[in-house]
């Protein structure tokens, strides 16, 4: 899996992932001797691709990464949400390869992880990358969420919305169609809006997952055998719901 | 950032790798900030000279830059963490006098005026209204964009001598007009008002949001003064005051918050700073004392004897220093003269636990930076402690 965000500083670097949730200040956060966190004793940064929000405090911290090259104790890389002018000026001067624009939720620390600074990507060799199309239908306030059979390959007895994979050569839109179609035995449903793709990281996948809303024109659905129940649910009730990862977050993605 | 083929030029390592890093630098911050383009700068001026703050990482940064890149603006430099010539004087070690030594060599090859002072605006860097700069120290790049109308952003070390070697700085921020107008309207109802504790006070108050001070008819000094406290207390890098500054006049001040300034909002501001009782030093020249400065003292200390054991400290630049030798002289009887430095970069906290001093900006970096406790004293009563 290939994660695209913007090239802060040039070079490439490899390692395994070290998350940090705070954001970070190298004057007074890591130790340039031995490269270790303060708030994560033990963990050092020597080496690994570090991967926290975004950087914070003193403009000296940028002269640390500089006194951490000549200990031979910097990162092999960095990955920020959203940098700021002290940590990539240190990325910069001291040459670690630096990314940010990046969904920290979608590494897990110990992941191995190449970061190309000049191309802006974070690659993850051991994730797999799927891409899907969930599609919410509505009709009035509910939308229809359906339960996962056994017999369907992830995921089984979850709630979730009309989905499946994207194959070679569909585009989302067609897919989205096609599905609602098998699915539910709907012909040409009409279509509200498409969102922007949300990403999930379950495991070692990292489910891509496009976002589309139809309008029912009644509350009668004919379920084939992907699926053993239909509840029409009000937006807010799906936070409560045992769901497939992400639903919730899918579903605001089509309000925004 | 749209860059034109001669700065793609310089990011693929045309000019060498001390220009490349630095455009790689200048694109890298234009990024964060949303800058669209480069454009010229016409001077820039430089932190990162201490080897108190940047020690051998900041060297290793600047023996490569220095390597084949050249500054091709002006450029002028902050101070050091010594007075080269009267280092062993302030208990400097050889060693750090060493380090202190080849790092402003390293500027010096880079082509960088070593007057090392933070008021460059008083004689060896002097910028125009309107020009472009890429200043970093925060009292003098606040000076610069409000007192003379220049433009510039709050720069770290770094990028300012990144800018300085492309000669271009990423535009945004301070050197778009919409970033200029005044953001707060601040009131200040106090008869002959004590300009470090009004920045003190007023740095707080507003933060990184724009000043615009009514009520005031501050010197130049005053101003200077007024800079270095609100850059120091907050984060101001540009204020205006009415009637005074260039661009006050005709600054839309319509449905701006007013908030008013009052004795007891600077008393509030000398509690917060004091911290210590018995000052072991006593520094004046935070930012550097300007010739009316070190005349005004020698005018006070006229007649006076010196007195109490605590060191006592001159601080300014070479430049200035050459202009007033005998007003400093006279200051000699009193304590030392020291250039190149200050008592905020140079390692006070190896001597001493507690200063003394008449400068706002001062007593939020003797605490941070210096582990010192900080008495405030203005500056007749900076005069009393001495003599």
């Amino acid at each position: 899996m290939i994660l695209r965000g913007r090239g802060i500083s040039k070079g490439i670097g490899a390692g395994e992932v070290l998350l940090s949730e705070a954001p970070v200040s190298f004057l007074g956060g890591v130790s340039p001797s031995d490269g270790v966190l303060a708030d994560q004793p033990g963990r050092s940064v020597k080496g690994r691709v570090f991967a926290f929000p975004r950087g914070k405090g003193s403009t000296v911290g940028s002269y640390v990464m500089m006194e951490m090259r000549r200990a031979g104790t910097l990162p092999a890389a960095i990955i920020n949400a959203s940098a700021e002018p002290i940590v990539a000026t240190g990325a910069v001067m001291s040459g670690v390869p630096m990314v940010d624009r990046v969904d920290l939720s979608l590494l897990r620390a110990g992941d191995r992880c190449v970061v190309d600074g000049a191309a802006g990507t974070v690659e993850l060799p051991d994730v797999r990358s799927v891409e899907v199309v969930s599609c919410f239908l509505r009709h009035g306030e509910d939308l229809l969420v359906l339960k996962r059979s056994d017999k369907v390959g992830s995921f089984q007895g979850h709630w979730a919305a009309v989905s499946g994979f994207i194959e070679d050569g569909e585009t989302p839109d067609v897919t989205a169609r096609k599905e609602v179609r098998e699915e539910l035995s709907l012909e040409d449903p009409e279509l509200v809006t498409a969102g922007a793709a949300v990403s999930v990281r379950e495991g070692a996948t990292i489910w891509t997952i496009h976002p589309f809303l139809f309008r029912a024109r009644d509350r009668e659905v004919q379920l084939d055998w992907e699926h053993t129940e239909y509840r029409w649910v009000l937006p807010s009730q799906l936070a409560e719901m045992r769901t497939v990862p992400g639903l919730e977050r899918v579903y605001r993605s089509l309000l925004s | 950032m749209q860059l034109t083929r001669d700065e793609e030029a310089i990011l693929a390592g045309e000019k060498g790798e001390g220009c490349r890093k630095a455009m790689e630098l200048l694109v890298a911050l234009g990024d964060i900030y949303g800058a669209k383009r480069l454009i010229p700068i016409a001077s820039a001026h430089l932190s990162g000279v201490s080897y108190k703050t940047i020690a051998e990482g900041g060297i290793e940064f600047l023996e490569e830059m220095a390597r084949d890149a050249r500054v091709c603006v002006p450029t002028t430099l902050n101070p050091a963490g010594m007075d080269r010539r009267r280092w062993e004087e302030m208990g400097i070690r050889p060693r750090f006098a060493d380090r202190q030594r080849h790092i402003i060599d390293c500027y010096e090859r880079l082509g960088v005026t070593t007057d090392c002072s933070c008021t460059p605006y008083l004689g060896t860097n002097v910028p125009k209204r309107g020009q472009t700069l890429a200043w970093a120290e925060s009292s003098a790049l606040s000076f610069a964009n409000s007192v003379i109308g220049a433009r510039t952003n709050r720069e770290g070390g770094p990028g300012a001598l990144a800018a300085a070697v492309v000669g271009r700085t990423p535009e945004y921020g301070l050197h778009l007009d919409e970033n200029r107008a005044p953001g707060v309207i601040v009131e200040v109802e106090v008869e002959d008002v004590d300009y470090s504790l009004l920045g003190q006070a007023v740095g707080v108050l507003v933060g990184n949001r724009v000043p615009y001070f009514r009520g005031i008819r501050p010197t130049v000094d005053q101003l200077k003064t007024l800079a270095a406290a609100m850059a120091a207390s907050g984060s101001v890098a540009l204020f205006h005051v009415e009637g005074v500054t260039p661009e006050a006049a005709g600054a839309s001040l319509a449905g701006l918050e007013k908030v008013t300034v009052g004795r007891a909002e600077l008393e509030e501001a000398r509690e917060r700073v004091t911290t210590g009782k018995d000052p072991e030093l006593v520094a004046f020249g935070c930012p550097h004392l300007s010739v009316a400065e070190i005349q005004q003292l020698a005018r006070l200390l006229k007649g006076r004897k010196p007195r109490g054991d605590a060191e006592v400290w001159f601080c300014t630049s070479r430049h200035t220093l050459a202009q007033c030798p005998r007003e400093a002289a006279e200051l000699e009887r009193f304590g030392k003269l020291v250039c190149d430095t200050c008592m905020v970069v140079t390692p006070i906290e190896e001597r001493f636990k507690c200063t003394a001093t008449n400068s706002g900006k001062a007593c939020s970096y003797l605490a941070t930076l210096c582990s010192q406790k900080v008495v405030y004293r203005d500056t007749p009563g900076m005069v009393e402690l001495i003599s």
